[in-house]
């Protein structure tokens, strides 16, 4: 690869590319405001600037050159550090400064504010600025995002996010000179259901996430990447929590599913981790009629001896679950329904689900597939089913015992009138719901953000979650109920951790193959093989917003 | 005594003549246009180039040269657009050309596009200048009544159309890349460079944006060659050279001028001098964004070269004399403010820069200056220099420095009289 000298240590560079990029990539901080990689350079905040003591050609620039817009070229020798550099960083610095409030202490972005961070690295500390400051009024632009233009600093990569990467134009910047500022059109709320994205691209707190603002100083924040698991892409993302309480979800950057992106819907699937109203909390077991709280020994020994004495064997037993668990989770299902059970299928609700495709590629992040892991129920062999109305024929066999993983079917009353006849009814889940009114026992499972697991998602793309939280106490994994479950109907196969399963998994279904979680990093793994999802179709939404 | 060389102005300057294009073919017009039909581009770039003819927009950068650096070979359709959005302070020498004699500027506009192959010219007329885009709309329409523009260019040529849009009032829009922003109805905001224009202009295509006076320029080239064009003034600033004279002069106007006139000849000879036979003060020899010179600096000769050689440039040829009762500070803040007001606000030096600028000069002028504000005006002013993405940072800072080295001492005593 072609190379050039950064403060003389030699930097490779791809042909074409940017000396603020191939500088970042290798590590060399160059501070920047309006420059992001996921949009269009505009060079315009001047912070980049940089001093080219030679362009490769033994000829130095005359002037300083802003290095996100300047292709790197062989040869090229560049200083970021001399003091016509600092110089003039100082300066951008102090005019950023001029006009802006200063307002930290009651500033959300504090702490994780580039403005705050240059103005310590390349400020001066001093202004001569003796003026009004300018002053804007205050503006609602709509449910999601609040817009506090005083802090602005008119990178615009607000205005370039709705122009370039939604294609919804609802934003932009008015006015000139001085008084330029950022608003939407015709006084319009925004639109698009991406606006999270805004606050995470403003530099400083102009834009800020309504759902998070007041709540919690960024620097209290502990991170911990996952994935979201609100639809079937899979968006990578940091769960923001302080105290065991999950504040905020961001997206990380992983070019091969979201790039840098997330949907506004997907960042409020914090909500459902604090929920604590509707969690199940602890084992519940039905005592004349009523679901009481029990131990996990209690209820192992009650499920083992009922099932040993209902003896269900084939078509005796009915086992559904949805397509929100782990794969640890279904194949521990599978096999507590083959081996535990005798049922022969594992049943799952599998509608017939749209991918958009735009000019856009954001907009193909929502999918209405609202599941995490229909993908991997697939390569497990689970039987997938666009109704419950599909499940007749095994319902004719009257099975004596239904073992239910989530809320599958949520919708179909129909359906759990007639399960409720069943002998046993268990069911193993993190929410109160429908199947938990008939249930017999309850078995409190954990959310994502609880535990080690894996996802596969609509590109067949494995990737994984760490623990953020604490989940309540007398919680379990899934996939630890179920081997627990099988223990106690004596076909236990000693898998005592995700990674234990995961590696189980790995060696039933070919396409697992030598996945583990610890090698589960970056942009997660593709299974091998082609796609097929006979329920997918794709939808263009050009010609529907046309 | 310093005498007009009329060029450009030949038709202008004669009383009867009938701006219409008949009264433009019966002064010789359209000849040039006839011989650049049979010549092939190559010629007329080269033609061009030889002719030494420098951009009269306000860079001065040699006009062949830049339509040499025309992409070749995209397969996307080429463009020239002409900058008729006049807007720099004190410049009005295109509005006559468009105004008096429209038709001469076509001309050279037709021989442009013919130069870089250009099917459809765009002409971005300032938006203030009603009579101007009236008489361009006019002549245009009557080279289509005429046959001369349309499907066959005089007939015989490729298919050329050229459209007269109109800017909305914004002084960037003259800088050539908010202008292509412009035409193509977004904000006008200079773009970053690289890509030039000529690679990815208008409608991302390559394009080149010229100047009305450089494009009027090209017939007499066409029709008289490069020798007889270069003949008239010193190496390296070929041609003649209208120049807009206001201020405190006893006969404004434009004039046209060989580039080896001297400056203080062209204030006392065609201004003719100062009213009331006052002292000059100072000039500022190219737009506002130039840097003024004093009563002492203005015996140098008025060209590219010899300007920039005296710290100051010749910019879009608009001088503005000022006499001894001018206020220096009072003048720079309204330089200033039109800046400030100007800025597209894009880049942080300039967006703050011009404001803050504006606010101590006010401060002076309030009679609350002091040395360090002072220090502070020439720092502010520096600072917008060379880090913008346009040339707006200099044009603003350039006066800013200049005044407050020459005229320092003015700055000091309005703080005394306050004290």
């Amino acid at each position: 690869m072609p190379t050039f000298h950064l403060d003389g240590q030699p930097v490779e560079f791809e042909p074409g590319e940017k000396v603020l990029s191939a500088a970042l990539r290798a590590g060399v901080e160059v501070p920047h405001y309006c420059f992001h990689p996921g949009l269009s350079v505009v060079a315009t905040c001047r912070m980049c600037l940089v001093d080219v003591v030679d362009m490769g050609n033994g000829r130095p620039m005359p002037k300083l050159q802003t290095s996100c817009s300047m292709d790197a070229v062989e040869g090229m020798k560049i200083e970021t550090k001399n003091a016509k550099v600092l110089e003039s960083r100082e300066d951008v610095m102090e005019f950023l400064l001029i006009n802006h409030p200063l307002d930290c202490p009651i500033c959300d972005q504090s702490g994780e504010c580039v403005l705050q961070d240059y103005s310590f690295d390349h400020g001066t500390g001093k202004s001569e600025m003796e003026y009004a400051k300018r002053v804007y009024g205050w503006r609602d632009i709509g449910t999601f995002v609040a817009l506090e233009r005083n802090r602005c600093i008119h990178c615009t990569r607000c205005d370039r996010f709705t122009r370039e990467v939604t294609g919804t134009n609802e934003f932009g910047m008015f006015n000139r000179g001085h008084e330029l500022t950022v608003d939407t059109y015709a006084d319009r709320p925004m639109t698009n259901k991406f606006q999270g994205n805004m606050a995470d691209l403003c530099p400083v707190g102009a834009i800020t996430d309504k759902e998070f603002r007041f709540k919690r100083r960024v620097w209290r924040l502990k991170k911990t990447p996952s994935i979201c698991t609100g639809c079937s892409t899979g968006c990578n993302m940091t769960i923001e929590y302080d105290k065991n309480e999950v504040f905020r979800l961001k997206p990380r950057e992983n070019q091969a599913v979201n790039r840098w992106w997330m949907c506004d819907e997907g960042r409020l699937s914090y909500r459902v981790m604090n929920e604590r109203e509707q969690r199940v909390m602890k084992p519940l077991g039905r005592v004349q009629g009523e679901l009481q709280p029990i131990s996990f020994e209690q209820a192992y020994q009650a499920i083992a001896e009922r099932i040993t004495a209902l003896n269900p064997g084939a078509g005796g037993a009915l086992v559904l679950s949805d397509t929100n668990a782990s794969n640890e989770a279904l194949f521990m299902l599978r096999k507590l329904a083959q081996d535990g059970l005798g049922a022969e299928q594992v049943f799952c609700p599998m509608p017939d689900w749209q991918q958009p495709d735009s000019d856009f590629f954001i907009d193909s992040l929502i999918t209405t597939d609202k599941t995490p892991n229909r993908a991997g129920a697939r390569e497990l062999g689970l039987s997938g089913v666009a109704d419950s109305t599909e499940l007749d024929s095994a319902l004719e066999a009257n099975p004596k015992v239904v073992v239910i993983l989530g809320n599958p079917f949520a919708e179909a009353a129909e359906l759990r009138e007639k399960l409720g006849k069943a002998q046993l009814i268990v069911v193993i889940g993190t929410l109160l719901n429908g199947w938990t009114e008939v249930a017999d026992v309850v078995l409190p499972g954990r959310l994502h953000s609880e535990q080690d697991a894996t996802f596969t998602n609509k590109q067949r793309r494995v990737q994984r979650t760490h623990v953020a939280v604490q989940a309540p106490r007398q919680t379990r994994p899934e996939w630890q109920i179920l081997a627990d479950l099988l223990a106690a109907l004596g076909k236990g196969a000693g898998l005592d951790s995700a990674d234990a399963v995961l590696q189980a998994l790995a060696q039933e279904v070919p396409a697992f193959a030598d996945l583990s979680l610890d090698g589960l990093t970056g942009a997660g793994a593709l299974l091998p093989g082609e796609a097929s999802d006979p329920g997918r179709s794709v939808v263009d939404t050009r010609t529907a917003s046309a | 005594m310093l005498e007009e060389t009329l060029v450009l102005f030949r038709n202008i300057r004669n009383p009867n003549y009938d701006k219409s294009l008949k009264g433009y073919k019966n002064a010789g017009g359209f000849m040039a246009l006839k011989k650049a039909l049979e010549m092939q581009p190559d010629e007329i770039v080269q033609l061009t180039k030889d002719s030494g003819l420098r951009g009269r927009g306000g860079a001065g950068f040699p006009t062949g040269l830049k339509w040499s650096f025309m992409a070749k070979g995209t397969g996307k359709p080429t463009y020239l657009v002409c900058n008729a959005d006049e807007s720099e302070p004190g410049t009005c020498k295109d509005r006559e050309l468009m105004l008096h004699d429209p038709h001469q500027f076509l001309e050279g506009m037709m021989i442009g596009c013919l130069a870089i192959g250009c099917r459809h010219g765009y002409i971005y007329v300032r938006g203030e200048y009603w009579p101007s885009i009236k008489s361009l709309n006019a002549a245009v329409q009557e080279l289509y009544d005429d046959g001369i523009l349309g499907e066959k260019l005089m007939g015989t040529g490729p298919k050329l159309d050229l459209t007269v849009h109109t800017g909305a009032g914004a002084y960037i829009c003259g800088e050539e890349t908010a202008l292509l922003d412009s035409i193509e109805g977004k904000r006008g905001h200079p773009r970053v460079k690289p890509p030039f224009p000529a690679v990815s202009g208008f409608n991302a295509c390559p394009t080149t944006v010229n100047n009305v006076e450089t494009l009027t320029c090209l017939p007499f080239i066409v029709n008289e060659g490069a020798e007889a064009f270069k003949a008239f003034g010193p190496e390296n600033n070929a041609g003649t050279h209208l120049i807009s004279l206001s201020g405190h002069v006893n006969t404004p106007g434009v004039y046209e001028v060989r580039l080896d006139a001297n400056l203080k000849d062209i204030i006392y000879d065609l201004g003719g001098g100062i009213p009331d036979g006052k002292k000059l003060k100072g000039v500022i020899p190219g737009g506002a964004s130039s840097s003024v010179l004093t009563a002492d600096e203005v015996d140098v000769t008025y060209s590219f070269d010899a300007l920039a050689q005296a710290g100051t440039m010749m910019g879009s040829a608009a001088i503005m004399v000022f006499d001894e009762d001018t206020d220096a500070v009072k003048l720079l803040h309204r330089i200033v403010r039109f800046f400030s007001h100007e800025s597209c606000g894009q880049c942080t030096p300039c967006r703050e820069g011009t404001h803050w600028a504006r606010m101590i000069i006010r401060d002076f002028m309030d009679g609350n200056g002091n040395e360090r504000k002072l220090k502070r005006l020439h720092r502010v002013g520096g600072n917008m220099m060379g880090t913008t993405v346009c040339a707006l940072g200099d044009a603003c800072g350039m006066p800013i420095q200049s005044f407050t080295t020459k005229f320092a001492d003015e700055f000091r005593e309005v703080q005394a009289l306050a004290a």
